[in-house]
C-alpha cells in the first residue's frame, strides 16, 4: 500500500495541481482569477508529462558523453541512465502554446477592459443588460 | 512535386499568411487576392488529393523522411482527403464572399484579418491531414487562437463571448492533451496507426478508459456538444460576418472528425462498440442535443443565433448517427458532415450579406427582403430546405440514411428525434420566410427598417456569387450522392 | 456556480485519479514510455543527426515538424494580439 502511495504520488500531486487551476478558471467571477487557473491548469499538465521521464538508479539529462570528435557513434549507449528525452520535446512545445494562449487571453481582456472599464464578470453582465 | 502535395496543401496557407503583412504594408487591396489565390492553390492541391486517393488508395507522407513512429506521419485516408476538400473549398468560398462585409465590419483591420484567416485554414487543414497524436494538438491550437482573434473583433459583446469560449476552449484541448498523454504513457508511441497496435492488449487497463474519456470529453467542448455547447451561440452570432461563416461550418465538423479517428483509428471500433458502452451514450447524446438545439432555435429571435443552435443540433445528428454504430448510420453521419458543412456555410454567408445591407441580425427587421435581395432568398431556401430535409437537397439523403440506420439499429427514440427535428425545422424556417415575404414595413417598428428599407436592394456580386454557387453545390450533393457513398465515404467507414 | 465548479472538478480530479492507478511505477526504467520510441532516439541519434543533445534532435530534427507548429503558433499569437488592440488613429 505504501509502495504504491510512494511510486504514485507524483501523479496524484500534479492531478490536485490541475484541479486547483480547473476551479479555479470556472469558478472564479475575476477575468484575470480565470487567466491565472488556465495557466496553473496548463503548468499542471506540462509538469504532469515530465515527471514520466525520469529513471530510476539515477538519471542524468539525455545528452550523450563521449559524443565528440566523432566517435561517438560507435560507443553503445546505455538507455537507462539517460532520462527520457520525448516528454521533454513535447512539453516544449505545450509551453509555447500555453504562453501563447495567454498571450491571447490577455489581449482580449484588455479589449473588455477599454470597452466596460472593468474586469469582474458580473459587472460586466450587468453593464450588457443595462444596455 | 506531385509527391509533396500533401505537405504542400498545409504549407500553402502558412507561407501565404507569414507573406500577407508584407503585402499589406505595401498595398493594402491586395492582401485580399493574395488570400485568394493561396486558398485556390490550397483547394486544388486538395482536390488532386482527393482524387489519387480515390484512385490509388490511402496515401503517406513522411515529414523529414522519418519513419513513423519516430517521425511524424501524414496519412490521407478517403476520410482525411473528404475533409481537406471540405475545408478548402469552403475556405476558399468565404474568401472570395468577405471582401465587401469585411471592408464594412473590420475597416481598418484588412490586413491582419487574411493574415489571421489564412492561419485559422492552415490550423483546420493540419488538423484533417496529420497521422501523430501530438501534431494534431499543435494544429488544433493554431486554429483555435485564430479563431478567438477571429471572433473577438466583432460587434459589442464579441470580446466577453470569446473570453469564455477561450476559457471552454482551453479546457477542451487540455483535456485532449491530458488523454494523449495518458495514451503516452501506457504505449509510448504519439503515432496513430503505432498505438492503433499497441493497444489491443491493454483495453482493459484504466490507464486506455480514463485515455478514451478525456479524449472524447474534449473533443465534446470543441465540437460544442450538449451540454458543453455554450460557448457557441454568444460566440459565433457576435462574430463578423466572414468569420462566422469560416468558422461555424468548419469548428465543429473538424472536431467530429477527429472524434471518428479517435474511436475508429486510434482505438478499435471493438473497444467503442462492444467493450464500453460508449456508443450507447453517444446516441443519447445526440438525442438530447438534436432536441435542445431544436427547442432553443425556436424561441431566438436574431436570426444568427438561430443558426448557431441549429449547428448544434446538427452536431447531434453526426454523434448520434456515430454511435448507433452500424455502416449504413456512419456513413450517413459522414455524409451528414460534409452536407452540414455547406448547409452551414450557405446559411451563414445568406445572414452575411443581410447584415451588409440591414445592417441588422435580427429576424423582424427581415421585412420584404424576398422582393427586395431574390437571389439571396433563393439561396436561403435552398438552405432553409436541406435542412428540413426535403429531397432533392442533400440535406434529405442524409437524414434518410440516418433514419435507416436508426431503424436497423431499433433505436426508436433517435429516430423520433430525427423526425421532429425535421419539424422544428419546418416552423424556424417558415418564420423566417413568412417575414421575409410581407413587403410592408411597419413602420411603427424598429427604426433601422424604416431608414433603410429605401435603400436595400440584392446582394453586391462578390458576396451573392460565392452564396449562389454554394446554394446550386447543396442540389448537386444532393443529386450526386450515391456517387459521393460509393467512391469516398464508402472506405472512410469502418468495416463492422 | 461555485458548487457545481467544485463537485466537477472533484469528478476529474477523481477520474484522473482513477486512470493513474495502472501506470507504471514513478521512475519505472522499463516502462513503455521509456522503452519504445525514446530508445529509438537515444540508440540512435548520434548517428542520423550528429547531436549528442537528444533533445534537440528529437526536436529539431526527428519530430521538427511539431518545432514548425510551435514557431506558427506565436506568429499566429501575435498576429492575433495586433488583429485584437492596434487602435486606429481617429478618422
Amino acid at each position: 500500500m505504501f509502495e504504491f502511495v510512494v511510486s504514485h504520488y507524483n501523479y496524484w500531486a500534479y492531478v490536485g495541481l490541475m484541479m486547483i487551476g480547473f476551479y479555479a478558471m470556472m469558478a472564479k467571477r475575476n477575468l484575470i482569477k480565470k487567466i491565472i487557473g488556465m495557466n496553473i491548469f496548463q503548468s499542471a499538465i506540462i509538469l504532469f508529462y515530465i515527471s514520466t521521464s525520469v529513471k530510476k538508479g539515477g538519471v542524468t539529462v539525455p545528452i550523450l558523453e563521449h559524443a565528440h570528435g566523432g566517435h561517438g557513434a560507435h560507443h553503445a549507449v546505455n538507455i537507462m541512465q539517460y532520462a527520457n528525452p520525448l516528454p521533454h520535446v513535447l512539453m516544449l512545445t505545450a509551453i509555447v502554446v500555453m504562453v501563447a494562449t495567454l498571450g491571447v487571453a490577455v489581449a482580449v481582456c484588455i479589449m473588455i477592459y477599454r470597452r466596460y472599464n472593468t474586469l469582474e464578470e458580473d459587472e460586466i453582465i450587468m453593464s450588457i443588460k443595462r444596455g | 512535386m506531385i509527391a509533396q502535395i500533401p505537405i504542400l496543401i498545409v504549407v500553402i496557407p502558412l507561407i501565404s499568411s507569414l507573406f500577407c503583412p508584407l503585402i499589406g504594408l505595401w498595398r493594402r487591396g491586395l492582401c485580399y487576392l493574395w488570400a485568394i489565390v493561396a486558398l485556390a492553390l490550397c483547394a486544388l492541391a486538395s482536390v488532386n488529393t482527393l482524387f489519387a486517393v480515390i484512385a490509388n488508395g490511402t496515401i503517406h507522407y513522411r515529414l523529414g523522411g522519418w519513419a513513423p513512429p519516430f517521425g511524424i506521419e501524414y496519412v490521407v485516408d478517403h476520410l482525411s482527403a473528404m475533409m481537406l476538400v471540405i475545408v478548402s473549398v469552403i475556405s476558399l468560398i468565404v474568401a472570395v464572399y468577405s471582401k465587401r462585409t469585411v471592408e464594412q465590419e473590420l475597416p481598418g483591420r484588412v490586413v491582419y484579418f487574411y493574415t489571421v484567416f489564412l492561419l485559422q485554414v492552415t490550423g483546420f487543414l493540419g488538423i484533417v491531414i496529420t497521422g501523430d497524436l501530438f501534431n494534431l494538438y499543435v494544429f488544433l491550437e493554431i486554429g483555435s487562437l485564430a479563431g478567438y482573434a477571429l471572433i473577438a473583433i466583432g460587434e459589442d459583446g464579441a470580446p466577453l463571448a470569446t473570453f469564455r469560449y477561450i476559457v471552454m476552449g482551453t479546457i477542451g484541448a487540455c483535456f485532449y492533451l491530458l488523454g494523449v498523454g495518458y495514451i503516452y504513457i501506457s504505449t509510448g508511441s504519439l503515432n496513430m496507426a503505432d498505438v492503433q497496435q499497441l493497444l489491443p492488449q491493454l483495453y482493459d487497463s484504466r490507464v486506455i478508459l480514463t485515455a478514451i474519456a478525456f479524449l472524447l470529453a474534449g473533443l465534446a467542448v470543441k465540437m460544442a456538444l450538449f451540454p458543453v455547447h455554450v460557448w457557441l451561440p454568444d460566440a459565433y452570432t457576435k462574430a463578423p460576418s466572414a468569420t462566422s461563416a469560416l468558422i461555424a461550418p468548419l469548428m465543429t465538423k473538424i472536431s467530429l472528425y477527429v472524434m471518428i479517428r479517435v474511436l475508429f483509428t486510434v482505438f478499435k471500433p471493438h473497444l467503442s462498440i462492444e467493450l464500453l458502452p460508449i456508443t450507447d451514450i453517444m446516441v443519447w447524446a445526440g438525442f438530447v442535443a438534436i432536441l435542445v438545439g431544436g427547442i432553443m432555435a425556436l424561441a431566438q429571435t436574431d436570426f444568427k443565433r438561430m443558426l448557431c443552435y441549429v449547428v448544434v443540433a446538427e452536431v447531434g445528428y453526426i454523434v448520434g448517427g456515430v454511435g448507433l454504430a452500424n455502416t449504413i448510420a456512419i456513413k450517413g453521419a459522414v455524409l451528414h458532415i460534409l452536407n452540414d458543412a455547406v448547409m452551414t456555410v450557405g446559411l451563414f454567408t445568406v445572414a452575411g450579406i443581410i447584415m451588409y445591407k440591414t445592417k441588422s441580425h435580427n429576424i423582424s427587421d427581415f421585412h420584404g427582403l424576398f422582393k427586395k435581395m431574390p437571389f439571396t432568398m433563393f439561396a436561403f431556401v435552398v438552405g432553409a430546405l436541406s435542412i428540413i430535409g426535403v429531397p432533392p437537397t442533400c440535406g434529405f439523403f442524409s437524414k434518410w440514411y440516418l433514419i435507416q440506420g436508426a431503424v436497423i439499429a431499433e433505436h426508436w427514440a433517435f429516430l423520433i428525434a430525427l423526425l421532429l427535428s425535421s419539424l422544428i425545422s419546418v416552423v424556424l424556417f417558415f418564420r423566417v420566410i413568412e417575414i421575409g415575404y410581407v413587403f410592408q414595413a411597419s413602420h411603427g417598428g424598429n427604426a433601422h427598417a424604416t431608414g433603410h428599407t429605401a435603400t436595400i436592394d440584392e446582394a453586391p456580386l462578390s458576396m451573392l456569387i460565392p452564396t449562389i454557387a454554394i446554394a446550386l453545390s447543396i442540389i448537386l450533393i444532393g443529386v450526386y450522392n450515391q456517387a459521393i457513398l460509393s467512391n469516398i465515404i464508402a472506405f472512410a467507414v469502418p468495416r463492422l | 456556480m461555485k458548487a457545481l465548479s467544485l463537485i466537477t472538478g472533484i469528478f476529474v480530479g477523481a477520474g484522473l485519479i482513477y486512470g493513474t492507478l495502472d501506470m507504471p511505477k514513478w521512475g519505472d526504467p522499463h516502462s513503455a514510455a521509456s522503452t519504445h520510441v525514446s530508445a529509438y532516439y537515444l540508440h540512435h541519434s548520434l548517428e542520423h543527426t550528429a547531436t549528442p543533445n537528444v533533445v534537440t534532435s528529437v526536436l529539431a530534427d526527428y519530430r521538427g515538424y511539431d518545432t514548425l507548429g510551435e514557431t506558427t503558433v506565436i506568429f499566429t499569437a501575435g498576429m492575433a494580439c495586433i488583429l485584437l488592440l492596434r487602435r486606429r488613429r481617429s478618422g
